[in-house]
């Protein structure tokens, strides 16, 4: 009884994080900061499903927790690759006080010259 | 699992649902091509978490597998439009 309630509680807590996440890759105004809503929705939305299948069905533990591993694993790498991507296609960022990716200049050729 | 926590799951899985919609929006009207990757990335996370729930509702644990695979493929898929995108090449 206690598990099945801390799983709903999981499941809910999943359900507000992928919401917040979803609403943020809608409003934030740049791809740099979209991606930061995106990785809410991957790490804390989809952690709490996860949590919450693990309470409420045992069965599925190991399972969920080797997929929890990877995507611990896997959506920081993809969102930086997104986001490196992004840089290097030239999609300018806004607000900018610095930008010391620029002033290194291993931006690629197509914005290495490029002033953002 | 009581009734009430299937009927809380059931609802949670119409949310998950309803939340690829907006995603859809931000993959069709993204500015640039890396919102458009973002946006698929993001479906794909949700989807994953879908099929989770999924497996909730019918009590089958290998629904779970699908969940894995599809998280594999999607993590190799991200990579490789990223580096097309920034390189120009895949490999």
């Amino acid at each position: 009884m206690v598990t099945e309630i801390l799983g709903l509680i999981f499941i809910g807590l999943g359900v507000f994080f992928s919401s917040v996440g979803v609403i943020g890759l809608i409003r934030l105004p740049d791809v740099y900061s979209r991606s930061h809503a995106s990785g809410k929705v991957a790490i804390l939305g989809i952690f709490g499903l996860l949590a919450g299948s693990a309470f409420l069905f045992p069965g599925t533990t190991l399972k969920v927790i080797g997929l929890g591993v990877f995507l611990l694993i896997a959506t920081p790498v993809a969102s930086h690759a997104i986001a490196a991507a992004a840089y290097r296609s030239g999609v300018p960022l806004i607000q900018t006080k610095r930008d010391d990716l620029a002033a290194r200049s291993i931006a690629g050729t197509a914005s290495g010259e490029q002033q953002i | 699992m009581s009734e009430f926590a299937q009927i809380v799951i059931q609802i949670a899985l119409i949310i998950m649902v309803a939340l690829l919609l907006p995603c859809a929006y931000r993959l069709f009207a993204g500015p640039s091509v890396a919102d458009r990757l973002l946006a698929v990335d993001t479906i794909t996370t949700l989807l994953i978490g879908i099929i989770v729930l999924l497996a909730l509702v019918q009590k089958s644990e290998f629904v779970v597998d699908v969940a894995l695979a599809l998280a594999a493929f999607s993590f190799i898929a991200t990579l490789a439009v990223a580096r097309y995108l920034s390189e120009g090449r895949m490999f």
